[in-house]
C-alpha cells in the first residue's frame, strides 16, 4: 500500500492509502472531535461532528467516512467548520431532555464535553425533547432513549463486535431509536447484557444500572478474574470501592472494545457483605476471629507436626486456578521445599492440562512442542474452526465474539455438541447425536470419541491429508493409518447414534484445511475424554494442523489462570516451568534454583487427595482460593472427608462452603487489591497492580504465605511479587520477560517444527473405541450440565454478586416439549431429578433445543447443588463416568 | 402514522410458498452481500400475504442469515411495508408538496365522510383502508392516489366516487 501526504492546519501529514482522514489526523496528535466514531467499528458518518474544510473548494467533509487523498489541504478548525459543529450540538441538545443535568453519565458524558469545548451554553434553539420511556427493569443497563442521539454506535457494537443483534433502528426520522425487536424489554430479546454498547454509548442514553451516582474518582487497569480470557478492564473507584467497569483501552487488548455480563457487570460481588476480612480460627467448633499472630502461628505449628507425626505426604496443597502466578508459584515452593510433599493441585484438576500430558507423552518429552494455537486473534486467519465440547457463549463470552465474527466472515465453522448452543446458528455444520438416548445404552459417552475417529477414517479416504507433514515430523502413522482403515463406520456410527451424512459433511469442510480446534470441557470431562482428546491430536498429526499459523488447539479455560497455576507447579507432576517431577535433570534445576531436595515421586491429585483423607491417611490440607466444597461432585461425600482431616487450613475472600469447614481462616485479597500476573487461555501473561487495599485485616496472598513460611523456619521467604517474577523469569525460559512486566508478554514456547528439530518425534497413538457399556435401565433421562454466562465455575464468587442473583436467581432445569407434555410440566413447576448419588429439586423451563430424553441442569445455582448427582470419580480411569452428564430419573412434585 | 413498532404476531409459522420460495433462491444470487435480500424478501412476503407479521420477519432472518433486529429495521423504516393486515382495497394518498398544493385533502376528506375511515385506519368490513404516503413520483399529475399498487392520477372527488363505485 501506498504512502500519501496530506496538509492538516498547515502540518503535513502521511498516512497509508485508504485511511479517512481522522484516521491521518489522530495519527499525529490532531484532535477532531467525533460522537459516532469509533476505532474498532466500521465508520458510520453519523453525528457529522468530524467536519474538515477543504481549504481548496470550501467543501465539508465529514473526516470518518472520507478517504484521505494525496495533496489535500485541509482545515479542521476554520470558521465554517466551527459554526457547522456548533450548529449540529445545538440541534443536538434541543433534542436533548432537562435531565441531562443530572444524568449518570455525568462527566463523562462526550456530548456534554464537546458542548463545553465548543462554547455551546443556553441553547438558542427551541427545546424539542424525544422523550422515551426510561427502561430499567434489569439490574444491568439502563436505558434512557430521551438522550439518545443516533450515532449507532451500540447497534454496530452489538452486530460487528460482540455478533447478538439485539438492538438496530427501529421507524425513521424523529421516532427512530435503537430498539430490540418488536421493542421488547432488553430482556426478551437477545441481547446477552455483555454491556459492551454501554461502554461506549457517548451519551447518558446507555448506562450502568447502580446504585452510586457520580463519576468515579479514579480509574485503574486491571485485568478480569473471572474466565480464562483475561479481558482488560478499567475499574472505576470512588472511596474504598469498584463502582464502575469498563473495558480497557489497552491497544492489542483480547478484548478490544467488549467484555461479557459477568466481566462487565458481576464485579460487584467484590463488595459482598460476605468478604472475609479477619483472620478466624476455630475455637470450640465456632470459628472466631483472633490476631494474624495467632492464625499464622497455629497454621504453621499444626503443619510442621502432622508432618513430624505422619510424615510430609500426609499434608495436601490445593493452589488455585484463580490466584496470580506469583502466589501458586510460592505455594508449592512452600509445600515441595519446607513440607517436602508433591501433593499439590489446583482447581483446574484436568481440563487443558490433559492436552498438555498427553502432547508430552508423545513426544517422550524430547522437545516441548507448541499444541497450542496461541493468540485468538488468529481465529480471524483460521482455515476452518472445529468447536467440541465448548460452550463458548455461556463459558467464555468474548471467545464466542471471535467465532461468530470468524464464522460472520466465510470462515466454515464446525459445531460437535449434543446441546444446541449459542454458537450453532453460526455453524456451517453441527454434529450431534440423533434421537433420544435408548434404554441401557450409554451412547452419549462415545459421542466425541467415535465422531473423531469417523471423521478421521473419513478424511483417510478421501487421501485428506498431509503427507509431508507426516512424514517428516510424526513416527506410527502406518500402524494408525491400518486401525483407521479397519474401523468398523458402521457400528461407530450406531454406538453414538450419529448421522454419517452430518459425518460427511464435516469431512468435506475440513478438507485440504488445516484445522483450528477449539476444545471444552465436554469433551475433556467426559468419560472417553483422554481416548477423545488422543484421537483429537491424532487428526490434528494427520491434517498437519500444528504450527501452521492460527491453527492448532484453544482450549477453552474458565478460570482465569487455569495456564498459570500449571506452568507455576501448582500441579503434582509438574515443578513450575512444565518440568517434570520424575526426571532428575528437570528437578535438579529446581533443585539448584531453591537450594533444597525435591521429593522424587508424583504427589496426589485433587481426586486422590480426597481419596487418602477418606482412607485416612491424609491428615491436613491448605487450600489457597478454591472451593471444593461447591465445586466437586459429591459434597457431601467431599464434607465427610474433609471433616475427618486433622487440620483443614482455607485462605480466601468469601465466606464459603469450604472456608465453613476451616480450622484456620486467612482472609486474602482478590486480583483488585493485588499484584500479580495471570496468563489466559492463549498463553499471554498479563500483570496487574491494585486499585484498592484489601479491607480491614484481610492482606494480599502473597503476604500471607511469606508470613506462614516465616513461621516455619522459612523468613528468606518472604518476598513481594516483583522478587518472585524476578526469581520466576531466571529459570523458567517460557517465563523469562515476566521480570519486565510489560503489556503484553506472551509464553515463549519453542517453535520446534520451524526450528527444524522436530523430525520424525511426535507419534501417532492407536486408534482407540469405545466399548459397549451398558448403564441402569433405572435412569432413563441423561442430564447434562452447564455453566451459563451468568457464573464462573461453580458460583461462589458471582453467586455473591447483587446484579446478577437480581437476574437469575434459579436456574431452571430445561426439558424438552415433548417430555414436558408426557409428564405434563410447564414453566415454573418443579421437578425432582434423582440419580445414583444424589437428588435436587428445581423450576423447569420447556426449551425447544432440548432433545428428547436429556435434560439440561445449569451449575453454579443454588449452592451448586447440581454437584450431588454427579458421582466423584477420577477422570481418566477407563470406567470413569465423566463429570458432565449423567443418568437420572425425573419426577414432578 | 399509527405506530408501526409493535408487530402483529399471527401464532402460525410463516413459509414463503412455492412461487415465492423460487423467486427468493433466484433473487438472492444476485447479491455478493445476502442481507441486500431483506427489502426483496419483505415484499415477497406482502406479495404474499398483504402483510408482515412477527413471524415473518423471524422467518426472513432465519433464511437470509442476518439478525431478526435487522430485518426489523427495514421493515419499521419504509412505509410502504404493512405491519397489520390491510384491507382488501389499499388506498395511500399522495401527502407531498405537489399533490398537497393541489388539494389532496379534499381526497382524504371524501374518503373519511364516504368510507369513514382516517388515514392510518381500515374500515370495519376490511374493505378499505386508508394510508398518507410521502411523494409517489408523479407529481406532474399531481394529486396522486395508489390503490393497491395501481397509480391514478390527477384525481378529484369525481374520478374518486366513480373509482370507489367500481370497487364497490
Ligand atoms: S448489552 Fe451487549 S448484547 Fe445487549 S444490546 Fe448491548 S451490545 Fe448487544
Ligand atoms: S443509545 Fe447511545 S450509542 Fe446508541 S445510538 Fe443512542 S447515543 Fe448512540
Ligand atoms: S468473564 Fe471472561 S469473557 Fe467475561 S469479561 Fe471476564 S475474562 Fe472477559
Ligand atoms: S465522527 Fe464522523 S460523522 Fe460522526
Ligand atoms: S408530491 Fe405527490 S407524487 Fe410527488
Amino acid at each position: 500500500m501506498e504512502t500519501i501526504t496530506l496538509t492538516i492546519n498547515g502540518k503535513r501529514v502521511s498516512c497509508l492509502e485508504g485511511k479517512s482522514i481522522l484516521e491521518a489526523a489522530e495519527a499525529h496528535g490532531i484532535k477532531i472531535p467525533k460522537l459516532c466514531y469509533h476505532h474498532s467499528l466500521k465508520p458510520f458518518g453519523a453525528c457529522r461532528l468530524c467536519l474538515v474544510e477543504d481549504e481548496k473548494t470550501g467543501r465539508l467533509f465529514a473526516s470518518c467516512v472520507t478517504p484521505a487523498a494525496p495533496d489535500m489541504v485541509l482545515l479542521s478548525d476554520s470558521p465554517q467548520v466551527l459554526k457547522h459543529r456548533r450548529n449540529i450540538i445545538s440541534l443536538m441538545m434541543a433534542e436533548h431532555p432537562e435531565s441531562c443535568i443530572v444524568c449518570n453519565k455525568g462527566n463523562r458524558c462526550q456530548l456534554r464535553m464537546i458542548a463545553a469545548e465548543l462554547g455551546i451554553g443556553e441553547n438558542h434553539l427551541y427545546p424539542m425533547p424525544n422523550y422515551k420511556p426510561l427502561e430499567q427493569a434489569n439490574p444491568f443497563i439502563m436505558r434512557d432513549l430521551s438522550k439518545c442521539i443516533l450515532c449507532g454506535k451500540c447497534i454496530r457494537a452489538d452486530h460487528e463486535l460482540v455478533c447478538a443483534g439485539a438492538i438496530d433502528y427501529n421507524s425513521r426520522g424523529f421516532d427512530s431509536r435503537p430498539a430490540t425487536l418488536h421493542e421488547l424489554p432488553l430482556e426478551e430479546s437477545t441481547c446477552t447484557f455483555c454491556g459492551t454498547c454501554v461502554s461506549l454509548c457517548p451519551t447518558g442514553a446507555l448506562s450502568t444500572k447502580t446504585d452510586f451516582a457520580g463519576t468515579p474518582e479514579r480509574e485503574s487497569n486491571s485485568v478480569c478474574g473471572f474466565c480464562g480470557i483475561g479481558c482488560n478492564l478499567t475499574l472505576g473507584i470512588a472511596g474504598n470501592m469498584i463502582v464502575d467497569v469498563n473495558p480497557a483501552h489497552i491497544e492489542n487488548s483480547v478484548n478490544d472494545a467488549t467484555l461479557c455480563v459477568r466481566g462487565h457487570f458481576g464485579h460487584d460481588f467484590l463488595n459482598s457483605t460476605q468478604r472475609l476480612t479477619h483472620p478466624l480460627a476455630r475455637k470450640e467448633k465456632e470459628l472466631v476471629p483472633v490476631s494474624w499472630d495467632n492464625a499464622l502461628e497455629t497454621t504453621a505449628k499444626k503443619l510442621l507436626e502432622i508432618k513430624d507425626q505422619h510424615g510430609p505426604e500426609s499434608i495436601a496443597f490445593l493452589g488455585s486456578s484463580k490466584c496470580s502466578n506469583e502466589e501458586n508459584y510460592l505455594f508449592q515452593k512452600i509445600a515441595r521445599t519446607i513440607i517436602e510433599t508433591n501433593n499439590v493441585d489446583n482447581g483446574g484438576y484436568l481440563s487443558g492440562r490433559l492436552l498438555l500430558d498427553l502432547a508430552e507423552e508423545r513426544t517422550d518429552k524430547a522437545g516441548r512442542f507448541n499444541f497450542f494455537a496461541g493468540p485468538l486473534s488468529g481465529l480471524e486467519q483460521a482455515e476452518v474452526i472445529f468447536v467440541l465440547g465448548a460452550e463458548p457463549d455461556q463459558a467464555a463470552p468474548v471467545l464466542d465474539y471471535y467465532l461468530k465474527r470468524s464464522a460472520k466472515k466465510g470462515t466454515p465453522l464446525i459445531v460437535a455438541n449434543p446441546k444446541k448452543i449459542g454458537l450453532t446458528t453460526s455453524a456451517s455444520c453441527w454434529i450431534h447425536p440423533y434421537g433420544s438416548p435408548k434404554p441401557a445404552q450409554n451412547f452419549f459417552d462415545t459421542f466425541y470419541l467415535e465422531l473423531i475417529n469417523l471423521i478421521s477414517a473419513n478424511l483417510l479416504e478421501k487421501n485428506a491429508i498431509d503427507t509431508s507433514f507426516i512424514s517428516r515430523f510424526t513416527s506410527g502413522y502406518e500402524e494408525y493409518k491400518s486401525d483407521l482403515l479397519s474401523l468398523d463406520q458402521k457400528t461407530s456410527v450406531e454406538k453414538a447414534n450419529l448421522d454419517s451424512r452430518s459425518i460427511k459433511n464435516a469431512a468435506e469442510t475440513l478438507t485440504g484445511k488445516k484445522i483450528t480446534f477449539v476444545v471444552g470441557d465436554g469433551l475433556m470431562l467426559q468419560r472417553y475424554g483422554k481416548e477423545a482428546m488422543e484421537a483429537l491430536l491424532n487428526l490434528a498429526l494427520m491434517t498437519g494442523s500444528i504450527g501452521y499459523k492460527g491453527a492448532g488447539f484453544h482450549i477453552l479455560s474458565k478460570e482465569n489462570n487455569l495456564v498459570g497455576a500449571w506452568d507455576m507447579g501448582t500441579v503434582p507432576g509438574t515443578l513450575p516451568g512444565r518440568l517434570m517431577i520424575n526426571n532428575e535433570n528437570d528437578r535438579n534445576i529446581w533443585e539448584k534454583a531453591w537450594k533444597s531436595k525435591i521429593p522424587q515421586t508424583k504427589g496426589l491429585d485433587l481426586y486422590q487427595m480426597i481419596k487418602k483423607a477418606e482412607e485416612g491417611s491424609l491428615k491436613a490440607i491448605y487450600i489457597m482460593g478454591e472451593n471444593p466444597l461447591r465445586s466437586l461432585p459429591q459434597p457431601n461425600r467431599l464434607l465427610k472427608s474433609f471433616e475427618s482431616l486433622e487440620f483443614v487450613v482455607a485462605q480466601d475472600i468469601l465466606f464459603n462452603e469450604t472456608v465453613n469447614i476451616a480450622d484456620v481462616v486467612l482472609p486474602g485479597a482478590p486480583f483488585s487489591e493485588k499484584a500479580g500476573s495471570f496468563t489466559n487461555m492463549e498463553g499471554k501473561i498479563q500483570c496487574f497492580s491494585p486499585a484498592l487495599p484489601p479491607p480491614k485485616n484481610a492482606k494480599t496472598d502473597l503476604e500471607i504465605l511469606g508470613l506462614v513460611a516465616e513461621k516455619m523456619g522459612a523468613p528468606e521467604y518472604k518476598s513481594n511479587h516483583e522478587d518472585i517474577r524476578k526469581e520466576i523469569s531466571n529459570t523458567i525460559s517460557a517465563y523469562s520477560e515476566t521480570a519486565a512486566c510489560k503489556h503484553p508478554i506472551w509464553i515463549r514456547e519453542k517453535n520446534q517444527l520451524q526450528d527444524n528439530m522436530a523430525e520424525k518425534q511426535i507419534r501417532f497413538s492407536p486408534v482407540t473405541s469405545s466399548s459397549e457399556t451398558v448403564c441402569d435401565d433405572d435412569y432413563p433421562f441423561i442430564a447434562l450440565f452447564g455453566s451459563t454466562r451468568f457464573h464462573l465455575g461453580s458460583g461462589t464468587r458471582t453467586g455473591q454478586s447483587e446484579r446478577i442473583n437480581v437476574f437469575a436467581p434459579q436456574g431452571e432445569i430445561e426439558v424438552s416439549p415433548v417430555d414436558a407434555e408426557k409428564m405434563n410440566l410447564i414453566k415454573d413447576d418443579r421437578i425432582k431429578v434423582t440419580s445414583v448419588t444424589g437428588e435436587l429439586e428445581r423450576t423447569v423451563k420447556v426449551n425447544s433445543n432440548i432433545r428428547s430424553g436429556y435434560i439440561h441442569i445449569p451449575t453454579a445455582y443454588n449452592h451448586n447443588d447440581a454437584r450431588c448427582l454427579i458421582q466423584l470419580v477420577p477422570l481418566l480411569d477407563a470406567d470413569s463416568s465423566g463429570w458432565d452428564s449423567c443418568r437420572v430419573t425425573v419426577e414432578k412434585v | 402514522m399509527s405506530d408501526r413498532s409493535q408487530l402483529i404476531s399471527t401464532g402460525e409459522p410463516f413459509k414463503f410458498d412455492q412461487e415465492r420460495d423460487t423467486e427468493f433462491e433466484r433473487l438472492i444470487k444476485r447479491y455478493p452481500e445476502r442481507e441486500s435480500m431483506i427489502l426483496p424478501a419483505l415484499w415477497l412476503t406482502q406479495e404474499q400475504e398483504g402483510w408482515i407479521s412477527a413471524e415473518a420477519i423471524a422467518y426472513i432472518a432465519d433464511r437470509i442469515g442476518t439478525f431478526a433486529s435487522k430485518v426489523f429495521e427495514c421493515a419499521t423504516f419504509y412505509t410502504m411495508y404493512h405491519l397489520h393486515p390491510m384491507g382488501k382495497y389499499h388506498i395511500c394518498v399522495c401527502r407531498t408538496l405537489s399533490c398537497w398544493l393541489r388539494d389532496k385533502q379534499a381526497i382524504v376528506d371524501y374518503l373519511r365522510d364516504e368510507i369513514g375511515i382516517e388515514p392510518g385506519q381500515k374500515s370495519e368490513d376490511g374493505k378499505f383502508s386508508l394510508e398518507e404516503v410521502e411523494c409517489l413520483g408523479h407529481c406532474g399529475t399531481a394529486p396522486v392516489v395508489q390503490i393497491n399498487g395501481e397509480f391514478h392520477e390527477e384525481m378529484d372527488v369525481e374520478k374518486l366516487t366513480a373509482l370507489l363505485a367500481e370497487l364497490n
